[in-house]
């Protein structure tokens, strides 16, 4: 009991030295636990996630681009599509398709435009509102609405893609429907809205004042004046003046989720795009996460090499500065073992501040990975929308 | 549930149901045009939670293209005749960096061809089959009904397209187009306001399309003012009350209301032959 109390004063005393001694233990002992919760973590969110997504369909190039901005919504951005792929899967009464278009963000979060059978498809529940309704309408999900503080009725502005595009993307103002609950996937990450809305973001739907006249109806050809004025909003005053140029077939689409109706229509479907001169590839999501998991792992495993190596080296550093530490603190020993303290009662005494510090980093370690653990559905979303 | 966007539709779709188990939720108020209906929010939701939502095609209610609906619980009915359907009038403008661009219209009351009605049930009955799997027993023995039901309005009609050939019919609106299609008639458009008292300007454009067409026959889309119908006949003209029924008839129901408005031509007809 002495020996500790004079341990703990010691500490005390010395107290920037042994915080730093402990942080650095603590950090030695906790790293190999993080990562590992870390990468068991994604593994099991990549492979949930791939295993619930039957079949992507996106352009001709990196299946893992693909998968990643399809399934995790990164930023890796892969060449669009048109939404006559989707329309093909419809058309063919093999499964239901679902439309994404990620190309937008809004204050740092991934605009995910699609359609309403998306929330069926992962099984969102609401926590706060409704679901999109109307051109202009978001949901959010949980992460986002938390981190920006927004709920149903507030607004959130579409993020402007290159300021020195003047004839570009302009930013649209969403009006927030609802939020979804946390689901610990990339889901919690994203921004959802109807696809028409990111049509409208991409500037291929706008709303504009009226620009006929009967008189110019009759003449049969209408010119409006550059400085016509666009909505960047949209209100129920604004909402019928929206409207859509082109064929939809071609609006643009970043991939295609597609659920089969069964693994008869999943295999013919599959068979439809295997074709190399055919632009447009389709991805069983499972194959590609397996094969990325696999590699993970492969490197993970001489990453946990490299750390063990790097752990012993910072443990031996420790070793030594408490050693150079005892060798400084000699004389203080020497008036110890005169005082009447035994060789047994100095062990003691080091000991017992060997055990607080090691004692301490292991509650600050436990502490961390605590955290980490709990949180880690959330960090592992937040990792992979990287 | 199923959501419908007109009351052909939701009528197709009671007589397929055939359960009270299913219901049809047609949510236009009865003094409201389906085509250009607004509905609210909460009418979206309640939209959204059908279990079908049958829409038109054509054009017809363009709310739904800037409304969130499920793509996999949505029929369109007209998808099977697409090709097939009428262009209206453009209007070509340009803004902006876009350059010359032009809004084409498609015509959109395409259950006046009962054979495109029998086909948009055909469709409905096949979406509702996989959909609600509760109308399933007896499906096929009530679409077959239905579809008897509708090719007898559209032999009725052909009996009428050959009575009044080459005769010119004015339509106080234009709905008519694949009516006229179907049954070979010649049916000139005005754009009257249903049910009401046309202006002195518009029974002047009237007159002026009479002297261009020669036309004899005026049809009604709702029933007008009594007075209307007497000044119409003081042009000379024989009148017919033809509602095309996008929104649910006062009384009787699809079929009633369009046999009664058939029989009207008819007997309209017999009288200009008798002429």
């Amino acid at each position: 009991m002495n020996a500790l109390f004079l341990a703990t004063a010691y500490l005390r005393y010395h107290l920037w030295r042994s915080v730093i001694l402990v942080i650095v233990a603590a950090v030695i002992l906790s790293v190999p636990f993080i990562s590992q919760t870390l990468l068991r973590g994604s593994e099991e969110a990549l492979t949930s996630r791939a295993e619930a997504t039957p079949l992507v369909l996106g352009s001709r190039g990196s299946r893992l681009d693909l998968v990643m901005s399809a399934l995790y919504f990164s930023e890796e951005a892969t060449a669009p599509l048109t939404m006559a792929a989707s329309e093909a899967v419809w058309d063919s009464d093999l499964g239901l398709p679902i439309p994404l278009y990620t190309a937008f963000s809004a204050s740092g979060a991934r605009i995910v435009g699609t359609t309403l059978d998306y929330i069926e498809f992962r099984g969102l529940e609401l926590a706060e509102g409704r679901p999109f309704a109307v051109l202009g309408e978001t949901v959010l999900g949980a992460s986002v609405a938390g981190r920006l503080g927004l709920g149903p009725g507030d607004t959130l502005v579409s993020s402007p893609e290159n300021l020195f595009d003047l004839d570009g993307v302009y930013p649209l103002e969403m009006q927030v429907a609802g939020v979804f609950a946390p689901t610990g996937t990339p889901d919690d990450e994203a921004v959802f809205t109807d696809i028409k809305t990111t049509w409208v973001i991409a500037g291929i739907g706008h709303g504009h004042a009226d620009v006929i006249n009967a008189a110019e109806v009759e003449a049969g050809n209408v010119t409006a004046s550059a400085a016509l004025i666009e909505y960047t909003r949209i209100t129920p005053e604004t909402l019928d003046s929206f409207h859509f140029h082109g064929d939809p077939d071609g609006f643009p689409v970043s991939a295609v989720l597609v659920a089969p109706w069964d693994d008869r229509s999943g295999t013919i479907l599959r068979g439809r795009y295997l074709s190399q001169e055919n632009p447009v590839q389709a991805v069983v999501p499972s194959e590609v996460i397996d094969d990325l998991v696999d590699r993970i792992f492969r490197i993970a495993a001489l990453l946990d090499a490299v750390a063990i190596a790097v752990g012993a080296a910072a443990a031996a550093a420790i070793g030594l500065a408490l050693f150079l530490s005892w060798r400084l603190r000699a004389p203080e020993m020497a008036t110890a073992f005169r005082l009447g303290a035994g060789r047994y009662v100095i062990l003691r005494l080091a000991l017992a501040e060997l055990g607080l510090i090691l004692g301490l980093a292991a509650a600050l370690a436990a502490v961390c990975v605590y955290v980490v653990w709990s949180s880690r559905e959330s960090v592992v979303a937040w990792l992979l929308a990287l | 549930m199923v959501a419908t966007v007109n009351y052909p539709l939701a009528y197709f779709a009671e007589r397929l149901a055939g359960t009270e188990q299913v219901s049809v939720l047609f949510p236009v108020p009865a003094d409201r045009d389906p085509a250009f209906w607004r509905p609210t929010i909460a009418d979206i939701s309640e939209i959204q939670s059908a279990d079908l939502i049958a829409l038109n095609g054509a054009g017809f209610a363009d709310w739904v293209a800037r409304a969130s609906l499920p793509r996999a619980r949505l029929v369109d009915t007209s998808e099977l005749f697409a090709e097939t359907l009428i262009e209206t009038e453009s209007i070509t403008h340009s803004h902006g960096a876009d350059g010359e661009h032009s809004h084409t219209g498609t015509a959109s009351f395409t259950w006046l061809d009962f054979e495109q009605a029998a086909t948009q049930a055909r469709s409905l009955a096949t979406a509702m089959e996989r959909r609600i799997p509760a109308v399933a027993v007896g499906l096929h023995a009530r679409l077959a009904d239905l579809e008897a039901d509708l090719m007898a309005l559209d032999a009725e009609a052909e009996d009428i397209g050959t009575a009044l050939s080459g005769v010119t019919l004015v339509a106080t609106h234009p709905r008519y187009q694949y009516f006229a299609r179907a049954y070979g008639l010649e049916i000139v458009s005005l754009d009257w306001d249903a049910g009401a008292m046309p202006e002195d300007a518009q029974w002047q454009a009237l007159s002026d399309l009479m002297s261009g067409t020669g036309a004899e026959v005026l049809i009604w889309e709702a029933a007008p003012p009594e007075e209307a119908m007497v000044r119409a006949a003081d042009l000379g003209l024989a009148q017919a009350v033809f509602p095309p029924l996008a929104n649910r008839p006062a009384e009787g129901d699809f079929l009633t209301a369009m046999r009664a408005s058939l029989d009207a031509l008819g007997v309209l007809a017999l009288e200009l032959a008798t002429d």
